[in-house]
């Protein structure tokens, strides 16, 4: 559908792209820098006039990081921390949205309204009696108190019910018919079905659990048991009093998903705007 | 819908009543164990959280010894405590302008990128790339881009002689600081909802406007605000209720030391539950909040019958 426009347009839409890559570029900056940040040697650091592109350039910082804090662990903390709360959250919610939308049982409704009723409540109220049932469990500073209390998503819930709610109910009574169970029916028809859903959701959790950062915080107290977040936040000053190696440690903290991102950006993009919720 | 195409099931449940019980029971059992992992887990960190968070409220209860019932004494503390005081007043100055300036600069960027303009999905992901950032990290990084003696931030405004402010150990100074890390790590997000729904307006009306002689500008204010005020409100509510809990940024940007430049209500819950291990206090903190973002949102509902179209 390529038209002639006339002139006076395009100067518009010149100007439109000028401004486009003007706000882009000022966007683009503060990934720009920490990463110039991150591969000047201590004495750039502090140059009067700090230049963009590094005069020499320090690889070692990125090594560094690992040096003074087993940052290393930490980050596998967070590899194993987020794997966990993001399967859980994905399989406990969408095997509950299937009964929701699809089996009847007393009380069904009414458990569904509290289960949104309680997205209300901000998380601040209730972290100190979860910190406090932690400790009662024996889980506090271990992998199940970092995991447990988070893979239970009211949200996802919501999220992949309204989902399940918009596939034609001919696949589950054909199914039934074929003598299939509901954990069958669940599992080999509304699963594959529910894939951008899914997916969309499978990301958000990731995106909310490597970036989790207040109860890591308070359900931690040992080094070895902290999350990326957590470790970044505490040892700045104390254990990483290089800038650069600071910002070499931000960037090793934030790459993995921008490039997870990168790879998936249409469908993670619709899926966002098509859940209209974060 | 799919009863008539069925016949099959319809013709069993009617004729056999004793084989639909017995299908009903069974469906009932398994809906209830589907929901079950869901409802244990809820049970435990929500209901019972919120039942001993509720009762702790009205506690003293400093960890060490067991908590002692002090009646309403926490609640009334929290409204005299200067410090409450200040954490809420930082609080509604990093929300206010912050909400406001994300949904507009949210609605320009959408509007730009509705347009069959090229390079689209490029200028899309580049303006939503910050919004899958760890709020510590970038927190971390701006910090440093902050930095009043070796930032580029201030280096620029030197260069084009314009005054260096001391960014985060000024209070209000923290506060731009914060809000443009929320803007910029926040726009984009509000950008992909809006162009979500830009794209749900038909195509029709702005046909027909046209026609009638409606100038852009017209259009813009007759068509398109109106019909995006339900994404408006939308995004305007979970804005709020967001930008009330600030903290992840507050605790990596402006904090010196041990002391906080500019505490958030949630910082301040932090502060006193983990730190000073003030824990009655603390949860009765984060009641006054709860109950301060349920007014806020019932307000805007209250309010959306004047503006949201439906």
């Amino acid at each position: 559908m390529t038209t002639h426009r006339p002139l006076g347009f395009s100067i518009r839409r010149i100007a439109l792209h000028g401004l486009l890559i003007t706000i882009g570029i000022i966007f683009m900056l503060p990934f720009i820098w920490s990463i110039s940040t991150s591969l000047k040697p201590m004495n750039e650091l502090f140059a009067v006039r700090p230049h963009l592109i590094p005069n020499t350039i320090r690889w070692e910082n990125y090594s560094d990081v690992f040096e003074n804090i087993p940052f290393l662990r930490i980050y596998i903390n967070s590899i194993i921390v987020t794997i966990f709360r993001t399967i859980g959250q994905v399989a406990i919610a969408s095997v509950a949205a299937f009964a929701f939308s699809q089996l009847r049982f007393p009380g069904r409704d009414v458990i569904f309204v509290a289960l949104l009723a309680g997205l209300m409540v901000p998380d601040q109220v209730l972290i100190v009696p979860r910190f406090i049932i932690m400790r009662e469990f024996g889980w506090f500073d271990t992998y199940q108190g970092l995991i447990i209390p988070l893979i239970f998503s009211s949200f996802g819930v919501f999220m992949i019910r309204q989902y399940f709610l918009g596939i034609p109910r001919d696949f589950h009574e054909a199914a039934k018919l074929e003598g299939a169970n509901p954990l069958q029916i669940y599992w080999q028809i509304y699963m594959p079905l529910a894939r951008p859903a899914l997916a969309a959701f499978g990301f958000l959790a990731l995106l909310a659990s490597w970036n989790e950062f207040f109860w890591g915080l308070t359900v931690t107290s040992s080094m070895d048991m902290r999350v990326i977040p957590v470790g970044l936040a505490l040892f700045q000053g104390q254990y990483f009093t290089n800038n650069a190696v600071l910002m070499a440690a931000a960037n090793l903290a934030t790459f993995p998903l921008l490039i997870v991102f990168l790879f998936f950006q249409k469908q993670l993009v619709e899926g966002v705007a098509l859940s209209g919720l974060k | 819908m799919s009863r008539a195409e069925l016949p099959a099931t319809s013709t069993i449940a009617i004729t056999s009543g004793r084989g639909r019980s017995r299908q009903a029971r069974l469906e009932m059992r398994w809906g209830f164990l589907m929901v079950a992992p869901m409802l244990i887990g809820f049970s435990i960190f929500f209901l019972i959280a919120l039942g001993s968070s509720l009762i702790l409220g009205f506690t003293e209860w400093k960890m060490v010894e067991s908590p002692h019932w002090i009646g309403f004494q926490n609640y009334r503390d929290v409204l005299r405590d200067p410090d409450f005081r200040t954490a809420m007043v930082n609080t509604f100055a990093i929300a206010i302008p912050h909400v406001i300036l994300r949904i507009t600069i949210g609605l320009s960027l959408a509007i730009a990128l509705n347009s069959k303009i090229r390079f689209r999905t490029f200028y899309r992901v580049v303006f939503f790339l910050p919004v899958v950032t760890m709020p510590v990290a970038i927190g971390t990084i701006w910090k440093w881009l902050y930095d009043p003696g070796f930032g580029p931030i201030n280096g620029f405004l030197g260069r084009v002689g314009l005054p260096q402010p001391e960014w985060l150990t000024d209070r209000w100074w923290a506060v731009v600081a914060v809000v443009i890390v929320l803007l910029w790590s926040g726009v984009g997000y509000d950008m992909i909802i809006f162009l979500a729904g830009l794209q749900a307006i038909p195509r029709d009306y702005y046909d027909a406007a046209a026609l009638d002689g409606a100038s852009g500008w017209q259009q813009f204010r007759d068509i398109t605000l109106p019909l995006l005020t339900p994404t408006t409100f939308f995004l305007t509510v979970i804005g709020i209720i967001y930008s009330l809990q600030v903290f992840d940024l507050v605790y990596v940007m402006t904090r010196i030391g041990e002391v906080n430049q500019l505490p958030t209500v949630v910082y301040f819950i932090y502060d006193e539950g983990f730190r000073n291990f003030r824990m009655g206090y603390a949860i009765s903190v984060a009641w006054v909040l709860l109950i301060i973002i349920l007014i806020f949102t019932l307000i805007q509902f209250r309010l959306q019958k004047r503006w949201v179209n439906y």
